[in-house]
């Protein structure tokens, strides 16, 4: 009786997953079928854990459809090998173009190259590629920089005159992250250069990894490690999120002042809320569309803006309570 | 039921059939999903070769009258080169004239369709490939456009596709056969992934600071190699004397060993970022850059159009079976899984074996962290995450029981492989990351279920011919 349990049990899990496999497959012919007259896109994203990223695949692929293209969306869970390894499927099976969130800048060279060498278009969006000897048909990203030195004015504003200890929770391993973190601490340097009292004074930046948990248990490790923190910058909403929960569970939310980034739903909700003082938002949505028309401006022999960076503005309390897109 | 020669000879069958399937489950189960992929992904293929270059030429002489002029239109890559070779080659020989040729880009095209405009010249016809017979200046020419047809093929069964579905997952089947003999002693290394990235990490930090950098030679790249795998081996060694003398169980031995190398190889590398931005700000967990090129070689290059990693992983799993299948050291390691009381009382020195396994593995790990540094130019602190758990799901999806004494070096392979080509095949037929976790998750339990049955139906088997034999019919 087990055994004829467990054969049926068997049996039902691999008709489910072949199941799964052949519908998600006539999916994609249809959507074939319907407009992909003109090819297809392969897609890498950073992370789809992290709802920016989502955006931008979502907006990538609408915009596509309307120009003839389907896209097909995968997730390098921020490791390179699987990013490079989706690169080489892209190339086997014939796509017409390929969009990267490039996990590592350098070590994804060798991936491009091989693109190159097959003569696929590599286009960049967020996060750019520097590696040696590589092509890169065009970028679309956010002026980073210009971001942090944003969020170093907002938590100017934020902590006032008092100044105080401020924590970074940061990402190294995403250049856009560096680039961030280089902004807001030339804003920061700017602000205490003729100053004796209310310095701010940036004490720590601690790994974050841009995701939830990660943020929650660097935060967490933070106030323990410096009790008086005024502030904390993290470089994405997701560890802003954290950090805001490990600041309530440690009773601290009212003295630690939050600056995110990117102006996700989450964060603009939490900005409402009066968790998170203020983000520099991004816009992934103008990204994946300019990415998608980069494209078919690149296919069409037209000429297109090569690095394309959109300038992010200050999302505040009083934003939000405006913003149609919360109710 | 009537008693027969035929029905009894066609017992026979079914029974040599069942035995076949049930000793080669894991290779009917690739075979089954090789199959599945190939149907999946039965697409339209556009072969950009000297034969379909040829093929142009000769659609384009039918259709267009001479003196015929065409312009050719292809990208800049070694097969597009080919293909155009073997279209003017054949319109030469029908002298029909090449009006342009573009090696390039859609842009490309549009500039040379200007040019030819500008100097006052016309062709009649564009010979190009599928691909760029959908660029927009060649769609808009207002000229015939002749491309080869195209035929259709599962892109699964391509050779490219496949050397990528062996390639990417050659890392993970060299340190597959590793984890093989650590789980037939029953126990577990989840240290791999982290001993992958410390090899890697200081294979590159010593050849770019020890041997000389973007100058260092071949020897001494190969040093910084060996250094890098010698690390790893006394990271398993390290682990091995864990298990052995202080009777550590190996899974949490391991999993100190994991965290500890992995934060080894995450300070080498931001210490090595630094010294390069000379000191100061802390440096960033990014791959440790490798200058020499010829580092790229063993994990990018390729013999005979094989790439590398898949040929040093041939080479491994054949020592691996060797050395198992072959040698006392592998009876060993076979005793000391099957019960590790009766392999000690009959002589078999179960420390020496237990730490030689554990070394071995760190080895294996090390040679797949060289093959990630060279395939990504340098090394990568952040390589191998979550490893442990794929080269784990190999070796037992390849048939090994984690209680130890039961598995083989073949099996492991074709786990891996198993492994390699559900996610290939999921990538290739497009199923989103999201569903593609749960296929792959309920992929490796009915894998890991269907094995787990077979001693039940061989044993049911038997029951079932006993019965036969002593009573008539039910």
């Amino acid at each position: 009786m087990v055994k004829r349990l467990l054969v049926a049990i068997v049996a039902t899990i691999v008709l489910a997953a072949l199941g799964a496999c052949g519908g998600a497959e006539t999916g994609a012919g249809e959507g074939q079928g319907a407009v992909a007259a003109r090819g297809t896109i392969g897609f890498s994203a950073m992370t789809l854990k992290n709802p920016f990223f989502k955006i931008i695949a979502d907006t990538m692929t609408a915009e596509a459809e309307r120009h003839g293209f389907d896209v097909v969306v995968t997730d390098a869970e921020r490791d390179v090998n699987r990013q490079s390894q989706q690169v080489d499927n892209f190339l086997a099976s014939g796509v017409a173009a390929i969009v990267l969130n490039p996990v590592d800048r350098i070590a994804i060279g060798p991936a491009v190259r091989r693109a190159n060498e097959a003569g696929v278009p590599v286009f960049t969006s967020d996060l750019q590629a520097v590696a040696e000897g590589v092509e890169i048909a065009g970028h679309v990203g956010t002026d980073n920089y210009q971001g942090g030195l944003l969020a170093g004015e907002a938590m100017i504003e934020a902590l006032g005159e008092a100044g105080g200890e401020v924590l970074v929770l940061h990402f190294k391993q995403a250049n856009s992250c560096v680039l961030r973190v280089d902004g807001f601490r030339h804003a920061i340097g700017e602000y205490n250069r003729d100053r004796t009292e209310g310095r701010i004074e940036i004490v720590a930046e601690l790994e974050g990894g841009g995701l939830r948990d990660e943020g929650y248990r660097a935060m967490a490790d933070g106030i323990q490690a410096y009790p008086d923190l005024a502030g904390v910058f993290a470089i994405n909403d997701p560890s802003a999120l954290g950090a805001r929960t490990a600041l309530e569970q440690a009773g601290r939310a009212d003295q630690v002042r939050i600056v995110g980034f990117d102006g996700e739903l989450a964060g603009k909700q939490a900005i409402r809320d009066g968790k998170i003082y203020a983000d520099p938002i991004q816009y992934p949505d103008r990204m994946g569309v300019t990415t998608v028309r980069n494209i078919v401006s690149y296919l069409d022999g037209e000429d297109f803006e090569r690095v394309h960076l959109i300038p992010t503005a200050l999302y505040r309390q009083a934003d939000a309570e405006q913003d149609p897109a919360l109710d | 039921m009537p008693e027969g020669v035929s029905e009894s000879t066609a017992g026979r069958w079914r029974r040599r059939l069942l035995d076949l399937l049930g000793r080669n489950l894991s290779v009917v189960v690739l075979v089954l999903l090789c199959l599945i992929s190939s149907a999946a992904t039965w697409r339209e293929q556009n072969p950009i070769t000297s034969r379909s270059g040829a093929a142009v030429a000769r659609q384009v002489l039918v259709a267009c009258q001479a003196p015929c002029s065409v312009l050719v239109v292809a990208r800049d890559t070694e097969a597009d080169r080919v293909f155009v070779q073997a279209i003017e080659e054949g319109l030469d020989a029908a002298g029909a004239r090449i009006a342009g040729r573009v090696f390039g880009q859609p842009r490309d095209v549009r500039l040379e369709l200007e040019r030819i405009a500008g100097t006052g010249g016309s062709f009649d016809a564009i010979a190009t490939h599928r691909i760029a017979s959908e660029w927009g200046p060649v769609r808009t020419a207002g000229k015939p456009v002749f491309a080869p047809g195209s035929y259709y093929w599962p892109t699964f069964l391509t050779a490219r596709n496949l050397l990528n579905v062996v390639n990417q997952n050659a890392d993970i089947a060299i340190i597959a056969l590793g984890m093989t003999l650590v789980i037939l002693t029953a126990g577990i290394d989840l240290s791999v992934g982290s001993l992958l990235a410390l090899a890697g990490v200081i294979a590159a930090v010593t050849a770019q600071e020890w041997f000389g950098g973007a100058a260092a030679s071949p020897a001494g790249l190969l040093a910084a190699m060996l250094l890098g795998v010698a690390a790893a081996a006394l990271g398993g060694l390290l682990s091995g004397t864990m298990v052995t003398a202080f009777r550590v169980p190996p899974f949490v031995a391991t999993l100190g060993l994991m965290m500890l190398a992995r934060g080894l190889a995450l300070i080498l590398a931001v210490g090595h970022q630094r010294r390069l931005v000379g000191g100061g700000a802390e440096g960033t967990p990014e791959a440790v850059r490798v200058d020499a090129a010829v580092f790229a070689w063993l994990g990018n290059g390729a013999v005979l159009g094989v790439p590398n990693p898949i040929l040093l992983m041939l080479v491994l799993f054949v020592a691996a079976h060797l050395l198992m299948t072959r040698t006392m050291f592998g009876r060993y390691v076979y005793a000391v899984g099957g019960n590790v009381e009766a392999a000690r009382l009959s002589g078999v020195p179960v420390t020496a074996v237990l730490l030689a396994v554990y070394c071995l593995c760190g080895a294996f790990a090390g040679l797949a962290g060289i093959v990630d540094a060279s395939r990504f130019e340098g090394g990568r602190p952040n390589a191998g995450e979550l490893y442990e758990l794929q080269v784990i799901a190999a070796v037992v999806v390849g048939g090994a029981s984690l209680a130890g004494g039961r598995g083989r070096i073949a099996g492991t392979l074709i786990g891996a492989m198993i492994i390699a080509v559900i996610q290939n095949g999921l990538n290739i037929a497009g199923v989103a990351s999201y569903e593609q976790k749960v296929v792959f998750g309920a992929l490796i339990l009915a894998a890991v279920l269907l094995d787990r049955l077979q001693p039940k139906i061989a044993s049911r088997r038997a029951r079932m011919t006993r019965a036969s034999t002593s009573t008539p019919v039910q």
